[in-house]
């Protein structure tokens, strides 16, 4: 039973893999459209990193020690 | 490992010193032709771009400059249209019109032959063919690099 799920874990791995692919420089045509990105106003993006890090004492970002009074 | 072989899977970029493949494309708006080897005997400036990418459509005004700046029986320039859809770059040349040939290779068999890894890419070729520069991406300030390339390889 074990060896039937390990052959199937592979197999579902191999297939995903399949889908995997690098994306070149002249194919980036829908990834560069203003709906594809990961933030939609990225203003709005910054000021929220903005109050996150402070909120949570971190500087820079999202990572690493210190700040906390919001004025970096 | 796979990823491995994803990532060394690319054609090898072609660079300076190397032969720039010879091509044959239709043009943009599908009225004719373009040959790189027409233009063998004149130095010729290869522009790839596309709509979608913003620093290839701030240095295509630039390029048309150097263009009207240099000799035409001397100097060529000839740009290769990576759109997918033709719509947006026909769009862009109707408002920024070029005096330069455009080719369409909505399928990047182009790009992939030339090895390019960033979007821009320009190639500088001599007038035997032979690439001698290559100008990766686009920013303020290298049209004047860029006259400067050109005029130094007009003048051997």
């Amino acid at each position: 039973m074990r060896r039937i799920l390990t052959i199937a874990a592979a197999a579902a791995i191999l297939i995903t893999l399949g889908g995997c692919t690098v994306v070149k420089p002249w194919e980036r045509d829908l990834l560069a459209r203003r709906d594809m990105a990961f933030e939609s106003d990225t203003l709005e993006a910054a000021r929220e990193a903005h109050i996150y890090f402070s909120k949570e004492a971190s500087m820079p970002g999202g990572s690493g020690g210190g700040g906390g009074c919001g004025c970096n | 490992m796979f990823f491995f072989f994803l990532m060394t899977s690319q054609a090898s970029a072609l660079g300076a010193g190397d032969r720039a493949p010879d091509f044959a494309a239709p043009t943009l708006d599908g009225a004719g032709r373009v040959e790189l080897s027409d233009y063998r005997g004149k130095v010729v400036y290869l522009d790839f771009w596309a709509s979608w990418c913003a620093p290839c459509l701030k240095a295509i005004p630039e390029i048309e400059e150097i263009r009207s700046e240099l000799p035409a029986d001397a100097f060529q320039v000839v740009a290769v249209n990576l759109d997918q859809k033709k719509k947006k770059a026909l769009r862009f040349l109707e408002k920024h019109p070029i005096g330069y040939p455009s080719a369409s290779d909505p399928k990047g068999r182009l790009p992939e032959q030339f090895g390019l890894e960033t979007m821009p890419t320009s190639y500088l070729i001599d007038a035997e063919g032979v690439i001698r520069y290559v100008h990766p991406g686009f920013k303020k300030g290298d049209g004047s690099k860029l006259r400067h390339e050109i005029r130094a390889l007009l003048e051997k």
